[in-house]
Formats: C-alpha cells, sequence, structure tokens
C-alpha cells in the first residue's frame, strides 16, 4: 500500500502496562522454575524412598526434602493467585483505556454537535425571509395576472351575452304543473270514540279475573 | 530422526575444490543443518555443530561429525558454511548478528516469515494496540501451540524488526537499552 503511517507510538499508560507486564512475568517464571524444581524433587523423593523401603519414614533426608516440596508447592500457589491478580489488573487498565476513548468520543461528538447546532441560529430568520420573499412572489404573480389588459370585463361581457343567446334561441318553457291526485278530505267527519274500544279491550281481562277465582 | 542420504555421502565432509560444486556442496549443507534443527526444535547451534539448548550445558554429538562413515568437517569449512547461512539470511549470528560466533541462531522459517507468523498470532489472540512483553510473545502461555513458542527472546526480538520497518510494530528497549516488549499495531 502506498500510504505510510506513521511510527507507532508508546504512550505513558502502555510504559505503566509494560511494567505490569513485565513483572507478570517475572512471576510466570518464578513459577515455571519451581514447577520443574518441584518435580526433580519428587523423582529425587521417589529414588530415596525406593533405595531405602523399610525405614523410610524415620529418614530425616526424606522429611525434609518432603517439608521442602510442600513449601514449594504453597510458594507456587501463591504466585499462581499472584498472576491472577496481575492479568486482571491488565485487564482492567485495558479496559478503563477503552472507556476513556469512549468518553472522549463523547465529548467530541458533542462538540461538533454544538458546532453543527450554531450553524443553525440563523434558521428563524431565515425561515421568515424565505416566507416574505414566498409572499413577494405571490404578489409579484397576482399583478402579473391582472396586467392582461381588460380580462375581467370580457368575461363579463361574454356572460352577458351568452345569457341574450340563450334567451332568443332556448324558449322559455313553463314548467308543467304535476295534477294532483284529489283524495276525499277528512274534514268534517266526526272523531273517533276511544272510549268504545276501551270498553272492548276491558271485557276479556275482566273474565280472566274471574277465572282465577274460580 | 532421519537425515537425507547425503548425509552419509564421504565427500560432502571434504572441502570441494571446484567453486560451483563446492557452492553446491554448501547449499546441501545448509539443508541439512536447517532440518536438523528444525526436527530437534532447536533454536540454536554451536558454530562446532551442536545444538544448544537454554540452560542445559550438555555436549551433544555434532552435526559435521558422522560416526557412522568415519568423517568429519573439518572447522574452517564449518566456518564457512555458517558464514554462507549468515549471507542467506538462515542463521544469524547469537552475538548481536555478526558473523563469526560461538553459536547461531538457526532460521528454518526466513525472518520475513517468523515476523508474519508473530503478525498472525497477534491478531488472532487480540494483542494488537497494547505492549507484549517479548517473553509474553516467546514464552507466555499464550502463545504455546504456535511455531514460534520457545523462541530465545533476543531471536525474536530480531524476527520484529521486519515489522518495525513495515511500521506496525515498535519495540520497546528497557533501560539498558534490551528490546523487552513490542507494541504490534
Amino acid at each position: 500500500m502506498g500510504q505510510r503511517p506513521s511510527k507507532v507510538k508508546i504512550t505513558r499508560n502502555d510504559r505503566a502496562i509494560l511494567q505490569l507486564k513485565r513483572s507478570k512475568d517475572e512471576i510466570h517464571k518464578f513459577a515455571k522454575r519451581t514447577d520443574k524444581l518441584i518435580a526433580s524433587e519428587r523423582v529425587r523423593l521417589k529414588a530415596m524412598i525406593e533405595e531405602d523401603p523399610k525405614h523410610y519414614k524415620e529418614n530425616l533426608k526424606i522429611r525434609f526434602l518432603l517439608k521442602r516440596i510442600h513449601y514449594q508447592n504453597h510458594l507456587l500457589e501463591q504466585a499462581g493467585d499472584q498472576l491472577i491478580n496481575l492479568e486482571n489488573l491488565v485487564s482492567t487498565l485495558e479496559f478503563k483505556l477503552v472507556e476513556l476513548q469512549f468518553v472522549k468520543g463523547l465529548e467530541h461528538g458533542n462538540e461538533i454537535l454544538s458546532k453543527l447546532n450554531k450553524e443553525f441560529k440563523g434558521a428563524d430568520q431565515l425561515m421568515d425571509n424565505v416566507q416574505s420573499q414566498i409572499s413577494y412572489q405571490n404578489e409579484i404573480n397576482d399583478v402579473l395576472a391582472r396586467s392582461v389588459v381588460g380580462i375581467d370585463d370580457f368575461e363579463e361581457e361574454l356572460d352577458k351575452e351568452l345569457e341574450q343567446l340563450e334567451g332568443e334561441f332556448i324558449p322559455k318553457e313553463e314548467p308543467q304543473k304535476e295534477p294532483q291526485i284529489q283524495m276525499p278530505s277528512t274534514e268534517g267527519l266526526s272523531e273517533l270514540k276511544p272510549t268504545e274500544q276501551d270498553s272492548v279491550e276491558h271485557i276479556p281481562e275482566q273474565v280472566t279475573e274471574e277465572r282465577t277465582l274460580a | 530422526m532421519s537425515l537425507p542420504p547425503i548425509y552419509s555421502f564421504p565427500p560432502l565432509y571434504t572441502r570441494q575444490p571446484n567453486s560451483i560444486i563446492r557452492r553446491q556442496q554448501i547449499s546441501s549443507w545448509m539443508d541439512l543443518i536447517l532440518q536438523y534443527a528444525k526436527s530437534h526444535n532447536a533454536w540454536s547451534m554451536s558454530a562446532e555443530g551442536s545444538i544448544v539448548k537454554e540452560g542445559t550445558e550438555s555436549v551433544q554429538e555434532s552435526l559435521f561429525v558422522n560416526d557412522e562413515i568415519q568423517r568429519s568437517v573439518p572447522q574452517i569449512f564449518i566456518n564457512e558454511i555458517w558464514s554462507a547461512m549468515c549471507q542467506e539470511g538462515k542463521a544469524i549470528g547469537t552475538d548481536k548478528g555478526k558473523r563469526e560466533s560461538p553459536t547461531y541462531y538457526v532460521l528454518w522459517r526466513t525472518i520475513d516469515s517468523w515476523a508474519s507468523l508473530i503478525l498472525q498470532w497477534c491478531e488472532s489472540a487480540g494483542k494488537l494496540q497494547q505492549v507484549v512483553t517479548i517473553y509474553e510473545l516467546s514464552q507466555g502461555d499464550e502463545s504455546i501451540g504456535w511455531e514460534f513458542h520457545g523462541m530465545p527472546e533476543p531471536l525474536a526480538a530480531h524476527c520484529l524488526k521486519p515489522l518495525c520497518q513495515r511500521h506496525r510494530a515498535t519495540i520497546v528497549n528497557d533501560e539498558y537499552g534490551k528490546p523487552v516488549a513490542v507494541k504490534v499495531v
């Protein structure tokens, strides 16, 4: 590729992490060494026990060796714990750096956003201006439309003439009256007597009452 | 470990006077050395042709001595072979890259090839954009299973140089100027 990226920079954070990692390496080395030592001592212990299978329990040398192995094992465990601690610390640091980037990104974005918003400051005025321009444009349109000479009068004359023509050519027909159907009127008739109807209706009720009584 | 049949070919042990044949002879020796080192997983060999393993000072038999056919390469010719190896970038003197040194790193891959392998590891292990100690790179638990695991630290530092030249990495030195870490981008 043609581009030449700039040299990889080592920041102060990198140096700090490096220090951590170097101590981690030291512990790793120690763990490896101790591991080997324990393995070789176990081999020696085995050999010594095989040499003296009967009284090995009383053998001071063997006891001492076993103690040593236990002690080394203890150290190894401690080293392992410390190694894990350091590793955790390194990853925490790295994560913090990422977070820092995140915050920086936010800040930067905010800055750009406010800068962009500043650009919109004249928006109100701009919109007003546009509005007035549009109304001005409408005015111009009106003026231009009106300036065609006498167009309104001409229209009126046309209308008048058309009406006149209508009067001449189309004879005005009188609207035909629809023949009304003559119905016999109810006027003068006496009203129906509701009292008679009521008495008729009451009769069956009385019958039913009598039946229930019986 | 079996070496190719040419290893049992007596004329191979005598410096050939004809320059064309000698070149062929030296290149055969180079192949033998690379193969020998790779099969023994040895990073460095002494100038006498025996494998040097870290920590152990045991003197092993030399590649340049073949007891089976009662032949051995004279030291002067051995030096010539090493010098040719260094010239072709197949070996580096452990003593600050000098041509003549008591031990040599044997590169059964080229420096560039090691560099790209390391870069691959950095990419796949998520080691980009952060400092990685050379110990972590070559001896740490995370590189187990990669071909460069167990590589001596000075050699590893050397293998990182092509990455620096490609502006992919920077080597960090400690207070004594010894390379201790690398940051790969």
